[in-house]
């Protein structure tokens, strides 16, 4: 009798156990397919990349020259001004778009007639593709006949060379990234202004705040994880910058205007130096590694 | 409390704020309408005195653009398509399912969230140059051109998305625990339970992510870039480029194609706000 129940008792367990090695099976097999191109074409591509960059690759010969890309690297002056470039390129986008984003938010934050129209407007320029926006600004900027230079001339101001002008050419590439970016940010701070409690400001007020201290006090503080995570996804995106670039500028003029990516872009595509452009592409991933951590590091404490 | 005075003043300059917003589209659509003429005039002209689609009929003559077109809507619906299927169900595993070492290969998973393409382009581009009998190669993926300068290639890199698990599973986490139970008393099985009950629960998330990927898939530029060399594989993004490659670019017929292609994105980002806005929203204050 007892015996018989032990016998049921272990079959029970094995059943048990035989649905729990059934259901391992089914969660791997969902994410079998996901997992095997993750693994292809992000997780072995890093490892990949880290080996080329010890590389003289060139698509035929590949030989082992340990850190001599690195090395070279550090007096490439190609490689000096584009990362001068991308931060500049990268500081004041980012600067623009978060300060005008928040502004626009906050006037639109006041329940205004045509919100819906006006957020479309804004947010316009996001969902166009960023050759179709290059190739408008191109027109805009075209020295002789674009639109720019034609408001100059109504204004009676001397035209400017924009994209053919070493000083103007970064600016007006951020100009128009700025243009390009801005409802984005502005979408998602209208979105986190509405999720502030009214009552918070209720009773600032009653505290005898006006709407400067209810903005220090009450609003940017309550902001900070929005604006936290548009810094870190925009100095991410910006410092990815290429598209653009290639087709305004194709990095020039004088190189003005060339990034880390356009850099990564040439020497592996048009040069075929495809080792020396691996070790670009780790220096890429090092800043954005670093910007990543400290995000984790800090990002978790204001979002307390 | 504000005047409706001052309101209304905000009003109208947030109207011309959004107005000079569109400004650029204004032009492309009223360049595209011009003559080369009209551009060249030496006083700026506004509005075009004909109004005909000369120009349109003139840029899509410049190239195989029903080919341009016919391979981004290709490759946009493809990639659309496999990666929500290919999210969905690792989305669902990872949120409702118990298996050894979830939680670790979800994290792992996460990695792709913060590697940005541009980092691995160039591995990137020689694994799929040495894809195993494909294009040519072998087996050892010698030999041939791989999956460069084909539909796979443009396709494939595309498809895995980390933060579309992400987003998947973050919704399937919300959905009550009684839900697996009810589901496993009327005898579902797992698969089941995902295909009948789960899916039809999350249509908001399907948009969500349809509106992301098909917006980032038509879009795409750098990667065709890179992958293609043949007219036969160009998209519509690169297709536009060839304009600008002319020694004399002529504007309005460039502001055509431009029209053309960001079209189809417009009238269904205009029709389908909602969760192109609401997607991006969400994602923004949760990611």
């Amino acid at each position: 009798m007892s015996e018989s129940l032990a016998v049921a008792k272990m079959a029970a367990g094995r059943r048990k156990k035989a649905v729990r090695l059934d259901e391992d099976r089914i969660g791997y097999m969902l994410i079998a397919p996901f997992y095997i191109f993750l693994l292809v074409f992000v997780l072995i591509p890093i490892a990949v990349n880290l080996y080329l960059s010890f590389t003289n690759y060139d698509l035929t010969n590949a030989d082992w020259v340990g850190l001599k890309n690195y090395r070279i690297l550090f007096s490439d002056s190609f490689f000096h001004v584009a990362l001068k470039n991308t931060f500049v390129y990268t500081f004041f986008t980012l600067l623009f778009t978060l300060g005008l984003g928040l502004m626009l938010a906050l006037v639109l934050n006041r329940k205004l007639a045509g919100l819906p129209f006006l957020r479309t407007a804004f947010f316009m320029p996001h969902i166009t593709s960023m050759v179709a926006v290059s190739m408008i600004w191109l027109w805009i900027y075209e020295p002789s006949h674009g639109l720019a230079n034609s408001f100059l001339d109504l204004l009676g101001i001397r035209k400017i060379q924009w994209l053919f002008d070493e000083t103007w050419a970064m600016p007006a590439v951020i100009l128009m990234s700025v243009w390009k970016f801005v409802g984005y940010n502005m979408v998602i701070y209208l979105a986190g202004l509405q999720s502030i409690p009214r009552h918070l400001y209720e009773a600032a007020s009653v505290d005898g705040a006006g709407a400067g201290r209810q903005f220090f006090n009450v609003t940017l503080p309550l902001l900070t994880p929005v604006t936290f995570f548009l810094f870190i996804t925009g100095l991410i995106n910006n410092f990815n910058v290429f598209e653009q670039i290639q087709i305004l500028t194709g990095g020039g003029p004088m190189n003005s205007t060339t990034t880390l990516v356009h850099q990564i872009y040439n020497r592996a595509f048009n040069d075929f130096q495809m080792g020396y452009a691996a070790a670009l592409s780790m220096v890429l991933l090092a800043i954005i590694a670093f910007i990543t951590i400290v995000n984790f590091k800090y990002g978790s404490q204001s979002h307390e | 409390m504000e005047t409706t005075k001052y309101r209304s003043a905000v009003s109208a300059v947030m109207l011309i704020l959004s107005l000079v917003m569109l400004i650029p589209f204004g032009l492309m659509v009223l360049t595209s309408l011009k003559t080369m003429g009209e551009i060249q005039a030496p006083q700026f002209v506004f509005i075009p005195q004909h109004l005909s689609l000369d120009n349109y009929f003139q840029a899509m003559q410049r190239g195989n653009w029903a080919q341009y077109f016919g391979n981004s809507l290709f490759i946009t619906a493809v990639t659309v398509v496999v990666s929500l299927l290919i999210n969905s169900v690792a989305g669902y595993s990872f949120a409702r399912l118990r298996f050894k070492g979830r939680d670790l290969l979800f994290l792992i998973s996460l990695i792709g969230l913060m590697i940005p393409p541009q980092v691995t382009m160039i591995p990137v581009f020689l694994i799929l140059k040495h894809i195993p009998f494909a294009g040519g190669n072998d087996w050892t993926g010698q030999g041939g051109l791989g999956w460069i300068n084909s539909y796979m290639g443009l396709i494939a890199p595309y498809v895995a998305g980390s933060f579309g698990v992400f987003l998947f599973r973050q919704f399937y986490l919300n959905f009550p625990k009684d839900l697996d139970d009810a589901a496993k008393m009327d005898g579902l099985s797992t698969v089941k339970t995902y295909w009948q009950i789960y899916v039809p629960l999350s249509k908001p998330i399907f948009a969500t992510l349809v509106a992301l990927k098909a917006t980032q898939s038509w879009n795409e530029y750098t990667w065709p870039l890179i992958v293609t060399n043949s007219d036969a594989m160009k998209t519509v993004q690169l297709a536009l480029t060839l304009f600008r490659d002319e020694t004399q670019v002529q504007w309005n017929l460039l502001m055509s194609a431009t029209t053309l292609i960001v079209l189809p994105l417009t009238i269904i980002f205009l029709l389908a706000q909602k969760y192109f806005i609401e997607g991006i929203v969400t994602t923004g204050i949760k990611g």
